[in-house]
């Protein structure tokens, strides 16, 4: 606990933190305006406005959240302030997941700043409530899997350019297919890649809910992948992390 | 007066034999087989931006399977209006296994109204074995009247509060952040 506090102030306190959430707040004003105004887009129904401003703001914010997360260990080795947290008398696990709570601040962070923008487009309908919920159970999910992901990584990088790079790499490759025009591949193989992949199917259960209007147990199966991804960052983060937490780089032997 | 009779009849029946052929959903399923599609809803209403359901069946009367088949959804529109099938649906095209004898292969699409105005919504169904590809003549069934209403649903007006504030507020709050350290 005390080492997440720690991190949160030296995040916070930093002024990286608030600098992050000014630059998500730019981009989500930019896309809200543009929802709002763009006559090309206009006939958008309420919900599917709705539903892309959470998307937008659901990856944007565990984008955020994980890049946060990959300078945990190689940036505060590259800024030799590692040896010092290294003297914290706590086990290293505590200290990965103290980072790991520090950099889920960003992500509850930024979901609060979406709170506002999703309201203004969706007041008046009644997906408003609905809305949030998802985009704080998804994301949290999305976040807490890709953060580990980001620590992981960044505990086994040379250098801390190479574990951001890797991290946004891995984002952009989970991110790239849910863009793809006209969707994935109708069929099994379409199907089956996008129920594997945990940023698109956490992306496409709030879209059945809110756009589809399927109940919330109809698409429960998306979420499989998100959750896999928890466990699968999560446990070897826990279990490696007396090995990665190391003041040389990539140690693990 | 009965040659007269006999002679209308017959310029009767010639006038409505292309039009009762061409209506004839089974005239012309591919290898001969006798298809039928029927599209539901028949008629229904939609606002911008709704998604509908088209559903159809295919049934097969012929007593022999059909080959593979590809079912096509078309939007055409009635009032003139440009229609982009793209904007309507990502997938138009389905791929339908050989229906048996005498059964029903049901198919439906999720489709978005996106232009106003009064739309046809059908199905055509175009051979697609080894041998019958390419093949015509296409079976067709009747169908799907849609009339799209339009609708102002963002208000830009209201949002512009929000998308102003939200950056200026934590803007200030990082530059106060800024300055605090700054100091300290």
């Amino acid at each position: 606990m005390a080492v997440a506090g720690q991190e949160c102030r030296d995040l916070w306190l930093s002024g990286r933190g608030p600098l992050l959430l000014f630059a998500f707040s730019l981009l989500l004003s930019a896309f809200t305006y543009l929802a709002a105004t763009n006559q090309a887009i206009n006939f958008l129904e309420q919900r599917e406005a709705v539903n892309l401003t959470l998307q937008i703001a659901v990856a944007v914010g565990v984008l955020v959240t994980l890049l946060v997360s990959a300078d945990g260990i190689s940036g505060e080795r590259e800024r030799g302030t590692l040896e010092g947290l290294l003297l914290t008398p706590v086990s290293r696990r505590v200290l990965v997941l103290g980072k790991l709570a520090a950099a889920l601040t960003v992500w509850f962070a930024t979901f609060v700043v979406s709170v506002p923008y999703i309201w203004v487009l969706g007041r008046g309908v009644s997906v408003v409530g609905q809305a949030l919920l998802l985009s704080l159970v998804i994301g949290t999910v999305l976040a807490v899997g890709l953060a580990a992901l980001g620590l992981l990584v960044s505990g086994l990088s040379a250098s801390n350019k190479v574990s951001i790079a890797v991290s946004f790499f891995i984002l952009l490759a989970l991110f790239a297919p849910t863009q793809l025009p006209g969707g994935l591949p109708k069929g099994w193989f379409g199907d089956v890649l996008g129920r594997l992949n945990p940023v698109g199917a956490g992306l496409h259960y709030p879209t059945a809910i809110l756009v589809n209007g399927h109940d919330w147990t109809q698409d429960l199966n998306y979420l499989i992948a998100p959750g896999v991804l928890v466990v699968l960052a999560i446990v070897p983060l826990t279990l490696l992390s007396d090995r990665i937490v190391q003041l040389e780089p990539g140690s693990v032997r | 007066m009965r040659s007269r009779s006999w002679l209308a009849s017959l310029a009767a029946v010639l006038a409505l034999a292309p039009s009762a052929v061409w209506a004839s959903p089974a005239a012309a399923g591919p290898g001969g087989d006798p298809l039928v599609i029927t599209v539901e809803p028949a008629r229904q209403s939609a606002v911008i931006g709704d998604r509908v359901t088209i559903r159809a069946q295919v049934t097969n009367r012929a007593a022999t399977p059909t080959d593979p088949l590809i079912a096509h959804l078309n939007v055409a529109s009635l009032t003139g209006t440009y229609v982009d099938l793209e904007d309507w649906t990502a997938g138009p095209t389905q791929q339908v296994d050989p229906i048996g004898a005498g059964a029903s292969a049901n198919l439906s699409w999720d489709i978005q109204a996106v232009n106003t105005g009064s739309f046809d919504v059908y199905v055509v169904l175009l051979p697609n074995g080894a041998g019958s590809a390419g093949a015509g003549p296409l079976v067709t069934g009747a169908p799907s009247h849609l009339t799209v209403a339009g609708r102002r649903t963002l208000n830009a007006g209201g949002s512009l509060p929000i998308v102003i504030a939200m950056p200026l507020l934590l803007g200030a709050l990082a530059l106060a952040v800024r300055l605090r350290r700054r100091r300290s």
